[in-house]
């Protein structure tokens, strides 16, 4: 049975002061966590190293700037850190990373992986005008009881893989009802309760209570039926999935922030994707007009073909789109149907290849001739 | 301007149904075979560019929208770039487009030989975001206070655009100064000429009333750029003011990729060049105590000024789509002014004006030389 170790403060709090610890007697060598940055209260992924510096980690905080996958695929694609670096990430995050490392683009060694029970994000927008700020007690009120936030971001509202796999250590925040002055961290690995000895605060064996997770999970999933419902009745075939993207600017934000897609070059900006004049010529033979530059929907149906299997369902699409095309809700919904058939799910299990390279003899022949 | 000719068109039908009567005309007699213009798509909330080889289709053609959600430049360069096809197309856009055409024409990303650029002059874009929250409303708003010349609920580098009826394509569409049911038809090139010719359209008419007309307009948007401007400087100047107005920048290079002068297809900023180890990054964190991550947010930026100011045409479609609402056009349009300055130079503005990174001078910029040396 893995230990758990209390410290008698709210997590984040907690959580920074154990940060401390490591780092004061040198057992890391930096943490890589939310932070304040200004004096407006804007909030950033941040590599630290100072104690001090340490002080305004905000590592619970409910906004999800950049995918924290792809920052930490960034941080150890070159190699990982001669020295143990902690990361604080939620969730989803985590599965994205797990997923760019079975693609050979990151690393787990020397990280210590921090990551709590999560219960959700606001878009990222409503960071700018301090909205965030200002309904951080109604958020932490919220976590407390295992509400859904109606102001979160919808992938989030309908998220049933709310506890991370893969952290050394996991923080009870969803349904914890001591909350305000309590910060139980679960010990998951060898790691974390070496690096624990000495910490004060109280060892024992209790775990996080997993009917209370249950629950949750089951009002999630509720959330969940409802949302897909509504986003299969717009999505409605092609007709529907052109009044969709229609008004897509192909600016493929939503590629870029994704933690799956690590492409350097995509597919759909390669010359593969250029359309030569005689391939509108030849276009405009059987059509009255075609759109320009073309390929829009085209994109968005082969991202899905390429990360559907893989797709976390975060929500980074929804916010960086500026023409507000539900993304991340199409992208769940397909995304959890392809993983369905394969028994998958993504970021869980490291050691479980990605359908898309297996092979079995036997798979799919329902759909054979 | 010595080489406008021009013709008054009468347009009792309304000037965007003669404009595509004429298109559709044109593609009747084969003085072109298709063109490209914007169209509102199925779900009627934005406007695409579609290329139009059937000219029934022209009728829901709509050759001044209310928004941009794809610059011109980007629609005529995905279809030429690979050089120029069979088919002789006439592209319809805004101003700001059109000279974003001209300047990734010097950049080999548009080939214009069987391209006919035509441009009308523009009121102004609304911002995508503010039409999205109710297209069918912001449609009819927007005509409304095109008619009135009000710019206010337009993008906020079209509010202080004094090139809104810059011609640098082969036809332009005046609508200034024109009489009540008429506008101006202004041919620029050889080419535009002879289309208008071949069209019977006769270029003798006298064009001082719109000359007139854009001059005081743009001398009027050119003081409120400035000042605007000067505004800006006061606001993000130096380093901290910077930093700080990138400071919510998520790294999504979405200004980048919207860009109509931002061609390359691999940008430097997301090239291996700027993925370094690890121990690069902590050892940065340990001289200051932390680093953002990713850290480099607003060198992004600067990079992207140098790299492209020079060509910035101030479309605005940078900021419409960024996320964070990081008035990046606005910043760019004030950078751009500065360095086009330095080198007399006004992007887009003509085909035989070369772009000054590719050119050499021995004497120039004496002003950024060390005094002592």
């Amino acid at each position: 049975m893995s230990k758990t170790l209390k410290i008698n403060k709210n997590p984040e709090q907690g959580v920074i002061d154990f940060l401390s610890f490591l780092l004061e007697n040198k057992k890391i060598k930096g943490v890589f966590s939310l932070k304040k940055i200004d004096k407006e209260g804007s909030v950033a992924y941040s590599l630290i190293t100072s104690q001090k510096d340490l002080e305004d980690a905000v590592p619970f905080y409910p906004l999800m700037p950049v995918n924290a996958g792809k920052l930490l695929s960034r941080f150890t694609l070159n190699g990982p850190p001669a020295d143990l670096v902690a990361a604080v990430v939620k969730p989803c995050e985590l599965r994205g990373f797990v997923e760019l490392i079975k693609r050979e683009q990151g690393s787990l060694d020397n990280l210590l992986i921090i990551s709590s029970t999560c219960n959700g994000v606001y878009p990222t927008k409503l960071g700018l005008d301090k909205t965030v700020e200002k309904n951080l007690s109604k958020y932490w009120t919220a976590a407390k009881k295992g509400e859904i936030l109606e102001e979160v971001r919808p992938v989030c509202k309908s998220c049933e893989e709310f506890v991370p796999y893969n952290a050394d250590i996991t923080v009870d925040i969803v349904g914890n009802n001591d909350l305000d002055k309590q910060c139980l961290m679960c010990l998951n690995s060898k790691k974390a309760e070496e690096l624990s000895k000495g910490m004060k605060g109280d060892f024992s064996d209790k775990q996080i209570d997993s009917k209370k997770i249950d629950k949750i999970r089951e009002k999630r999933g509720a959330e969940k039926k409802k949302l897909f419902n509504e986003i299969e009745k717009k999505m409605n075939g092609i007709e529907g999935l052109i009044d969709i993207f229609g008004k897509c600017i192909s600016c493929h934000g939503c590629s870029k922030v994704c933690p799956i897609c690590y492409c350097v070059l995509c597919e759909f900006e390669s010359s593969d994707s250029d359309y030569k004049p005689s391939n509108y010529e030849a276009e405009l033979k059987i059509k009255p007009g075609v759109r320009v530059p073309q390929g829009t929907l085209y994109y968005h149906l082969g991202r899905l073909s390429h990360i559907g299997i893989s797709c976390v369902a975060c929500g980074a699409c929804d916010d960086v789109c500026p023409v507000d095309i539900p993304v991340s809700m199409i992208f769940k919904k397909v995304g959890e149907s392809v993983q369905k058939m394969f028994d998958y799910i993504p970021g869980k299990n490291l050691e479980e290849k990605i359908p898309l390279i297996t092979f079995e003899k036997e798979e799919f022949s329902e759909y054979e001739d | 301007m010595s080489n406008l000719k021009g013709a008054i068109v009468s347009a009792k039908s309304g000037t965007e149904k003669t404009i595509i009567d004429i298109l559709r005309k044109a593609m009747d007699k084969g003085v072109f075979d298709a063109v490209m213009v914007p169209m509102k798509v199925p779900a009627g909330d934005a406007f695409a560019y579609v290329l139009v080889k059937d000219k029934n289709l022209l009728t829901d053609a709509s050759v001044l929208p209310p928004t941009m959600f794809v610059q011109g430049a980007k629609a005529v360069s995905s279809i030429t770039r690979l050089g120029k096809g069979k088919m002789k197309i006439a592209a319809v856009m805004r101003p700001c487009e059109a000279r974003a055409t001209i300047e990734i024409a010097k950049l080999g990303q548009v080939d214009l030989e069987n391209m006919i650029i035509i441009s009308i002059d523009c009121p102004g874009v609304l911002p995508s975001s503010d039409f999205l929250k109710n297209p069918e409303k912001k449609i009819k708003q927007f005509y409304e206070a095109a008619n009135k010349m009000d710019d206010t609920i337009m993008r906020p580098v079209c509010q202080i655009c004094d090139k809104s009826s810059m011609i640098s394509g082969d036809i332009h569409i005046g609508t200034l100064g024109a009489k009540k049911d008429t506008f101006f038809m202004i041919s620029n090139t050889k080419k535009g000429e002879k289309i208008a010719e071949s069209l019977g359209i006769n270029l003798k008419d006298n064009l001082d009333n719109w000359q007139n007309k854009v001059k005081t307009i743009s001398e009027e948007k050119h003081k409120k750029r400035k000042k605007a401007h000067k505004e800006l400087k006061a606001k993000i100047g130096g380093i901290n003011n910077l930093v700080e107005t990138f400071s919510h920048c998520i790294n999504c290079h979405n200004c980048m990729r919207v860009c109509p002068v931002c061609i390359c297809r691999l940008c430097y900023f997301d090239s291996d060049k700027v993925k370094h180890p690890s121990d690069d990054y902590l050892d940065r964190a340990k001289s200051k105590g932390s680093i953002r991550f990713l850290p480099d947010t607003t060198l992004f930026h600067i990079g992207r000024m140098m790299h492209m100011s020079v060509s910035c045409v101030s479309c605005g479609a940078c900021e419409d789509a960024c996320s964070m609402s990081i008035p990046v056009a606005q910043i760019f349009s004030m950078i751009s002014d500065e360095t086009q300055g330095l080198f007399n130079y006004v992007s887009g503005r003509s085909l035989e004006e070369p772009i000054p990174i590719v050119t050499y001078k021995e004497e120039e910029l004496h002003q950024v030389e060390d005094e002592n040396e």
